[in-house]
């Protein structure tokens, strides 16, 4: 079979017994109530009980998986080199911590080592915290929530909600609105290795909340004797009328296989709007499912990246409508230099329910070498009569109109390039909520750019 | 003898392998203004890109000299510092890049310098006043959405920021209504010294009675068939290309 080569050598240490005993230690060392160590361990049970992939999935395809690994592991982060005998010793600067903001949470060495609250938020209400510490002191609300997305979309989301070490509740109540983002920031210990991330984020009925979840690594540097992978299991869940916006912006260190699942639930008249950026990973795929199923919905996901070196960003997409008159919109840009791959599958799915939806796609690809590649999929399932949808894909080289335009103004190639480059990436960057975390994008779209350029 | 500011001599220019400019040959001294007038296809916009080094059309024969200094193996950029400059035909958009981003660093380029943001302001406003432009409009994205008119001004704008030595204008004059195009003629009369040159691409002898050339040359399939003063204009105007036509024809034949 030809895709048995695409596939990881061989299946890693998966052992049933082994996990269980972990993550009930782990959720006994949190004491966690007893209703969560059981959803672990139904969710552990779920994931037991599937295959990785078959590599006949669309959604699995076109990925590499052979710098995919097939793991799953409690990390014992006492043991990285960064966290001597199990204490914190130092908290590296995150490279996206924010000017202003209306709280934040900051996870180091798979747990929480800062977080800050503003006090109108407090007062207001507004949760962030460890997922463990708001199961203690919100019980009614996480036990509500968890898993509220639906089923695990695959094996990697099934453990995602099962082995991760920290997780973090955000919670907005309702009627609630803030006026500056909360921040959610990662900071990979990239001597520990794996790392299972678990985002539960609702916002009640009338609330507005808008939050950035930034990853950064601790030591890129550091030369790895195996790929670290970073899953994040995300749920988004946005009441009837409430406005909930989820930007997520990482550099990982270079040699991880980063996947992420992001879910998100849209309720009557509310909205998700998803932004992504994605710049660090070897291996980056994303899973966005956003699922329509109330009446005048707006769901919108906008994707960013820049690959270069043997980079493989992949998003996996999906707008899924069943109420009616229901709207959502994918925007995806991205760059490719040197040898970096991208693939975009994203389905615009309307049940027969979901008629007066309007639901579009665009996938934009600029190629600025020879060896980068995209292969842009647009997927349209239709089951209603009444809808409006439109897709558009696009792979190429920047404009040679464009490059001549600023060139003719005395701009010299390599800078008028980077011009046009940011200039087209400039669209999705604007639509993230907070301006010091564009500034910050844009910088990463710089960083990201010139070792590229220059080596031609 | 110094040598001329602009020459352009025996230039052939080729489009996939279609030869367009069949050895045109032209000279620029300084403060002079030469308008081409040609039918479409004539290869107008041909000769223009090539002037500038688009990538798209070879040159085949001739050289072209600014200063007496050959610019055919130069880059665009390269040229555009060195003083060359075109008013585009159809501009084009360049969204998510900023007017007043752009504008800064084409005109450090020209300069050789990065300009201090101050004076840059200053600039900015004076040549935005002269042009009767909104401020904001430099804070839209380069030339998109755009209306024909606002392109063409905005194509007089830089060559008032950018100072070149030569300006090839491509039919600026084209899609102007009445206000603007006297607006945009007066853009172009003030950047016109004793130092610089214009080649003046237009269709129209409306716009040569604001700018007023010193000589008018005929472009019919690629090539000049005549030259004369600026009552050139109004024979066109009057009869038409066809005389000249008729002529390249005959000669075609006679060949
Ligand atoms: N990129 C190209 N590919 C093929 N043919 C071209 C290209 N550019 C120009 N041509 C051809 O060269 C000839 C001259 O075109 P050009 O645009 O220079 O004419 P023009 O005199 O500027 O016309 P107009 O008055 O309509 O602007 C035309 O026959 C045109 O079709
Ligand atoms: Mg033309």
């Amino acid at each position: 079979m030809t895709t048995a080569t695409l596939d990881a050598p061989s299946e890693s240490d998966i052992k049933p017994d082994d996990l269980r005993a972990e993550v009930e230690a782990l959720s006994r060392s949190k004491s966690e109530p007893d209703w969560l160590l059981a959803f672990r361990l139904a969710s552990l049970e779920q994931a037991l009980g599937m295959e990785w992939w078959t590599g006949q999935e669309e959604s699995w395809r076109r990925t590499p998986r052979d710098r995919l690994p097939r793991r799953a592991r409690v990390t014992d982060f006492r043991a990285s080199v960064h966290n001597a005998n199990g204490r914190v010793t130092r908290v590296p600067q995150h490279a996206f911590t924010p000017h202003a903001h209306s709280g934040l949470i900051h996870k180091y060495h798979g747990d929480i080592v800062a977080t800050d609250i503003a006090e109108q938020a407090e007062a207001d209400g507004i949760i962030v915290k460890p997922l463990s510490e708001a199961a203690l002191e919100h019980p009614e609300l996480v036990q509500q929530w968890l898993g509220a997305v639906g089923q695990p979309l695959d094996r990697y989301d099934a453990f995602g909600r099962a082995i991760w070490t920290q997780g973090v509740f955000i919670y907005a109540p309702r009627g609630v609105v803030l006026d500056e983002s909360l921040f959610y920031l990662v900071t990979q210990d990239t001597a520990a290795g794996d790392h299972w991330h678990y985002t539960l984020v609702v916002a009640e009925r009338e609330s507005q909340l808008s939050l950035i979840d930034a990853g950064d690594a601790d030591d890129r540097r550091a030369d790895l004797d195996e790929s670290p992978l970073i899953h994040a299991s995300v749920e988004l869940i946005a009441e009837d009328g409430a406005q909930l916006q989820f930007a997520s912006v990482q550099r990982w260190h270079r040699q991880t296989a980063a996947l992420s699942t992001t879910r998100g639930r849209v309720g009557r008249d509310a909205s998700i709007r998803v932004t992504t950026a994605a710049f660090g990973a070897d291996l980056d795929k994303q899973r966005i499912d956003l699922d329509l199923s109330q009446n005048g919905g707006f769901a919108e996901i906008r994707g960013l990246f820049v690959g270069d070196g043997k980079q493989h960003i992949e998003h996996v997409t999906r707008q899924h409508h069943k109420g009616v008159g229901a709207t959502s919109d994918l925007l995806i840009r991205g760059v490719l230099t040197d040898e970096s791959q991208a693939v975009q599958y994203g389905l615009i799915r309307i049940e027969p329910e979901g008629q007066k939806t309007s639901a579009h796609q665009t996938m934009r690809n600029l190629l600025l070498d020879d060896g980068a590649g995209a292969d842009p999929i647009p997927m349209l399932e239709i089951e209603a009569d009444d809808v409006k949808c439109s897709h558009a894909a696009a792979v190429g080289p920047v404009d040679p109109d464009q490059l001549f335009y600023l060139q003719a103004r005395g701009i010299p190639p390599k800078v008028a390039e980077r011009m046009v480059v940011r200039g087209f990436l400039a669209e999705i960057a604007d639509g993230v909520p907070d301006e010091h975390m564009r500034e910050v994008i844009d910088e990463l779209v710089e960083i990201q750019l010139e070792p590229a350029r220059s080596n031609s | 003898m110094t040598s001329p500011l602009f020459e352009i001599d025996a230039l052939e220019v080729a489009v996939e392998d279609k030869q367009i400019v069949n050895g045109l040959s032209l000279t620029l001294e300084p403060g002079e203004v030469h308008a081409i007038m040609g039918p479409n296809g004539s290869g107008k916009s041909t000769l223009a890109n090539s002037l500038m080094g688009h990538p798209r059309y070879t040159i085949a024969g001739g050289d072209i000299r600014l200063q007496g200094t050959s610019v055919v193996d130069m880059p665009p950029d390269e040229r555009a510092r060195a003083g060359l400059f075109l008013a585009f035909q159809y501009p084009t958009d360049i969204p998510g890049v900023s007017m007043i981003n752009f504008l800064r660093r084409a005109i450090s380029a020209r300069r050789g310098e990065e300009i201090p943001v101050r004076e840059y302001r200053q600039l900015l406003n004076e040549v935005l006043g002269r042009l009767q432009m909104d401020e904001q409009f430099v804070r839209r994205y380069v030339n998109d959405g755009f209306s024909g008119g606002e392109k063409k001004r905005a194509e007089i704008l830089q060559l008032g920021l950018l100072q070149p030595l030569v300006a090839v204008m491509d039919e600026t004059d084209s899609g102007l209504d009445i206000d603007a195009l006297r607006i945009v003629s007066e853009g172009i009369n003030t950047f016109h010294s004793d130092d610089n040159a214009i080649l003046l691409i237009t269709h129209y002898q409306r716009i040569l009675r604001y700018v007023q050339p010193d000589h008018v040359h005929v472009l019919i399939d690629g090539q000049i068939v005549e030259s004369g003063d600026a009552s050139l204009a109004e024979r066109l105007e009057r009869d038409g290309y066809e005389p000249f036509m008729e002529r390249t024809k005959a000669e075609v034949l006679s060949s």
